[in-house]
């Protein structure tokens, strides 16, 4: 008794896990909530969690993400387009952009406030305009390519 | 380029790469700052946007899941996983709801492939006339085996119920804003039943890297990235179409060949983003990479079938004029990339293009001429590659 209770046989086992993961199916339920609940955090003295399947294993993980701390670079208006648009990203993505007309950066921040929910103000719109059309302007207007493009007139 | 300089100074870049991209900045910075990941370049920190270096895809057909590219919509990403407490949902249109912890899906039945995850705006940066989004040159793709369960298997266990037409798949980011759209994907329900499309929780022998989508991420063989939903948490199954917003009005082409509508047309019919195509590249330089001239230039690469297999890839070193078979290596799926190289005879000295063209199983092959929409999506052109032998 004892010893098949401290070395299951396999097939035992099986049944156990069979068991236990209808109960834990029972227990959960249904979800109920849009996103259901699935971080805990885990205590930093003890080893990570970690469930396991035939061959296989998961192991809880924590990572830190770098903090991007590159502004917009000096620049008229540069404290609004700070203050505005980096709390959702990095402002990386606006610098490495194309250049871009004075309309199309208005459809772009026009779709971060109306699509995106991005709290900026109507009042500091014109500014940030200011401050990424003089930006794309410092861009060259756009070459010619080297790839097969060239040679096939353009559009296709 | 003096444009370049904007980005030259990041805390985080470690170095620099020039994509040359044909308009607009060019230069971004390398960084192995991010966690389980090695040197990457960087698009974007917050959310993060990392590139694979092209020569990663010129040491195996499997990228590592450190080279892996990342791309990410909400900078809301959990930093920490527990698996204990981590479940998957399957609800709405079924019989029985559940919530499916990870140690029961990892005892579920199993099924390996190896496929191509590419982003829907891979090589972006190359359109002309230039569009905004993320300027990715091509590096915005990655190739694993993936290991996990038949996304039809866990709808079977839930049931769903006859009306069904679609699944939705939710996942543990969160938008910034709270009412921000979050970001939600969705197949028709024949695909998801389909026997190919996975919930993987195994890429490359291991777990995935936290920015790749633990610790699960669905698979969907022959489809671009975007449905590759990361962290899935939530799968729900609908009785209507989805009008959710990644759908109705995010991720949408041009209803035409190719994706492909004359640049600057705004009005034309769409439809959401699907199925990808055949591509290739060589690999075996950078752009302009100088070599002592020898008679013999060995030429080799990846390439892909897109939604097919990879049926065969030429070399032309005359601008398209002539073509030449490259051999192709080991087949490791018809979603997998798959090398190719040759030996071409090179007459002299000089500076050379290079063209490599893919046709896949389905008879499609790659054309000569880029094309163009309004997202930068789903280029899939003939791309060319230049080399100096002096």
């Amino acid at each position: 008794m004892k010893g098949s209770f401290l070395n299951p046989s396999p097939g035992a086992l099986a049944f156990g896990v069979l068991v236990f993961t209808s109960i834990v199916l029972v227990a959960i339920g249904p979800p109920t909530a849009r996103k259901p609940p699935a971080i805990a955090t885990a205590s930093p003295a003890s080893a990570p969690s970690q469930v396991a399947g035939p061959g296989s294993a998961l192991v809880s993980v924590s990572v830190d993400l770098p903090d991007d701390i590159v502004p917009f670079p000096d620049g008229p208006h540069a404290a609004v387009i700070n203050a505005n648009c980096t709390s959702c990203h990095s402002a990386t993505m606006a610098l490495s952009q194309p250049r871009l007309s004075r309309d199309q950066w208005k459809a772009i921040v026009e779709k971060m406030r109306a699509t995106y929910k991005a709290p900026v103000p109507a009042s500091a719109v014109p500014d940030i305009l200011d401050y990424l059309n003089a930006m794309s302007g410092k861009l060259p207007v756009s070459g010619s390519s080297p790839t097969p493009s060239d040679r096939s007139g353009g559009t296709g | 380029m003096g444009s370049g300089a904007l980005l030259a100074a990041p805390a985080l870049g470690q170095g620099l790469v020039d994509l040359a991209l044909p308009g607009g900045p060019s230069s971004r910075p390398t960084t192995s700052s991010f966690p389980e990941k090695g040197e990457m370049i960087l698009q974007r920190a917050r959310p993060p946007l990392l590139e694979t270096p092209m020569e990663v895809f010129d040491q195996g057909v499997f990228t590592p899941n450190d080279r892996f590219f990342v791309r990410w919509h909400w900078a809301d990403i959990p930093t920490s996983i527990d698996v204990q407490g981590y479940r998957i949902a399957v609800r709405g249109h079924v019989n029985r709801p559940l919530a499916i912890p990870l140690a029961e899906l990892l005892r579920m039945p199993r099924v390996e492939l190896a496929a191509v995850n590419q982003c829907s705006g891979n090589s972006r940066g190359l359109f002309q006339p230039c569009v905004a989004g993320a300027q990715w040159r091509h590096g915005a793709m990655g190739n694993a085996k993936w290991v996990g369960v038949r996304l039809r298997h866990v709808l079977d266990l839930a049931g769903v119920k006859p009306g069904a037409i679609a699944v939705r798949f939710g996942a543990l980011d969160q938008p910034v804003v709270p009412t921000g759209p979050d970001f939600t994907k969705s197949i028709s329900l024949d695909h998801a039943r389909d026997g190919e499309v996975m919930i993987a929780f195994e890429m490359n022998g291991e777990q995935m890297p936290l920015l790749n989508g633990f610790p699960v991420r669905l698979i969907v063989p022959g489809w671009y990235s975007t449905y590759w939903v990361k962290m899935l948490n939530d799968i729900e199954v609908l009785d209507r179409p989805d009008d959710g917003y990644w759908m109705a009005k995010a991720y949408k082409i041009p209803d035409t060949p190719h994706a492909n509508v004359a640049p600057g047309t705004k009005d034309f019919p769409s439809v959401p983003i699907n199925r990808m195509v055949p591509r290739s590249w060589i690999t075996g330089w950078s752009d302009e990479q100088t070599f002592s001239y020898a008679p013999e230039l060995p030429v080799g690469g990846i390439a892909m079938g897109g939604d097919a297999g990879v049926a065969r890839v030429e070399i032309s070193g005359d601008l398209g004029r002539t073509w030449h078979e490259a051999s192709l290596g080991s087949d490791e799926g018809r979603y997998s990339f798959r090398r190719f190289d040759m030996t071409l005879r090179v007459p002299h000295a000089g500076r050379y293009t290079l063209l490599s063209r893919c046709t896949n199983t389905n008879g499609l092959t790659q054309p000569m001429t880029p094309n163009w929409n309004p997202g930068g999506f789903m280029r899939g052109c003939v791309e060319a590659s230049r080399v100096r032998l002096t």
